[in-house]
């Protein structure tokens, strides 16, 4: 059956054999199970610092574009508004320039019509008066084979000439 | 049924040195080194292609147990001593795994005085060195504190944290081991009586043995070492770390 150590016995070759046995898995633990996932913790710390870090910056350069962008919105706002005003008044002065001009076109026009009525009227008025002139010749042919003296002639004359001028005046 | 022979661990051979002095090597080695080594290969594999990234149950399984050692040295010492983390570790796990030998039915290391008793010299020694640590005669001075009288009080309860760590550890262990034996022992006599009668071999077959020590095993080879390694590493982080409060 072999031989046994009795339920309670100590032999210091057994203390120091397990002394050793202990330090030697304490230093595998330290080494084998610690050392590597301590490491592994490390890295990643590590990496999470430079996701923060990352972020941070990301987040900054973020914050820089969006001032840097609403300067630029509210000065493209304002320019705009510019470029809409400074349009409205040139369309007014435009639209100025077109009234007088057609103002004074128009005006022109109107001027021109009344001298050429003026001058139509003219024309006609001669035109009468030689009609007249010319009726009034055979008026006074027709008077003359009348034989009317020279008084009642100047009074028909006179009086048709009146009368052609009441109509015309 | 043979009479009940309760020993110590078996002894596998024997190394003459000289013809007085011979070094036995028993099951208690043995099986320490089994458990080491078991424990090497389990290093080895819980920390094989670690990641930053997770990314196998391995890796999370060796962050937990890293994680929670750390976390209870820390509780239990100070971020002083977080250098002791893989020490407590070591002693908890060699603790555990040689008093769970017993449920596969070898035998536990734990059950031998010898390897208690070297890890209590250990932790002795830490306890020591860290009173020493604020000067050799501050140390023996301790001793006299409160009164001189008091000195060789001091001395014996100095000498006592060990032994009762020793005595406390390896009594539990032991006997568990002993109980079991016993019991073992008794179902196979009770089964021998009752089923006796059976033809031919099944007379001797005990069936007795069969589901109804799986409770009791239950409790002294896992639950007691469990909670056994478990003790013995939390006196020895109080005790060092208050040897080392004290100067």
């Amino acid at each position: 059956m072999g031989k046994f150590l009795d339920l309670v016995s100590i032999d210091p070759v057994h203390i120091i054999i397990t002394i050793i046995n202990l330090m030697i898995l304490f230093f595998i633990f330290k080494k084998f199970l610690f050392k590597p996932v301590q490491e592994i913790f490390d890295k990643r710390q590590q990496e999470i610092d430079k996701i923060y870090s990352d972020a941070q910056s990301a987040h900054d350069a973020a914050q820089k574009d969006k001032t840097e962008y609403s300067e630029k919105i509210s000065a493209a706002d304002e320019e705009a508004q510019q470029i809409v005003k400074k349009a409205a008044e040139k369309a007014e002065r435009i639209s100025d320039n077109i009234i007088s001009e057609a103002n004074s076109k128009a005006s022109a026009m109107l001027k021109k019509a009344d001298e050429d009525i003026a001058q139509e009227r003219k024309k006609a008025v001669n035109e009468i008066k030689n009609e007249i002139s010319s009726i009034s010749v055979d008026i006074a042919q027709k008077v003359i084979e009348r034989e009317i003296n020279e008084n009642d002639q100047k009074d028909l004359i006179d009086s048709f000439i009146d009368k052609i001028g009441d109509d015309n005046g | 049924m043979d009479s009940i022979n309760i020993t110590g661990a078996r002894i596998l051979f024997e190394i003459p040195v000289t013809d007085s002095f011979v070094i036995k090597i028993t099951q208690a080695q043995v099986n320490s080194w089994i458990v080491i080594l078991f424990l090497f290969i389990l290093c080895k594999v819980l920390t094989r292609n670690l990641k930053v990234k997770p990314e196998s149950k391995r890796q999370l399984i060796a962050e937990f147990i890293v994680e929670k050692a750390t976390n209870l040295v820390n509780e239990n010492m100070g971020q002083k001593f977080i250098g002791f983390t893989p020490f407590i570790t070591a002693l908890m796990a060699l603790s555990a795994c040689s008093s769970l030998l017993s449920v596969f039915g070898m035998y536990s290391p734990t059950a031998d005085l010898n390897t208690i008793l070297g890890w209590s010299i250990i932790v002795f020694i830490l306890i020591t060195y860290y009173k020493m640590k604020g000067g050799f005669f501050k140390y023996l001075k301790g001793f006299t504190q409160p009164i001189a009288v008091l000195t060789p009080f001091n001395i014996i309860s100095e000498i006592a944290t060990p032994v009762s760590m020793t005595f406390r550890h390896f009594g539990n262990i032991c006997s568990g081991s002993v109980i079991m034996t016993l019991v073992y022992a008794a179902l196979a006599s009770a089964s021998a009586l009752v089923f006796g009668w059976l033809p031919g071999a099944l007379a001797k077959f005990p069936f007795f043995q069969v589901g109804i020590p799986l409770v009791l095993s239950a409790y002294f080879d896992m639950f007691g070492g469990i909670l056994q390694a478990f003790i013995f590493a939390m006196l020895t982080m109080l005790y060092i770390s208050s040897a080392a409060e004290e100067d």
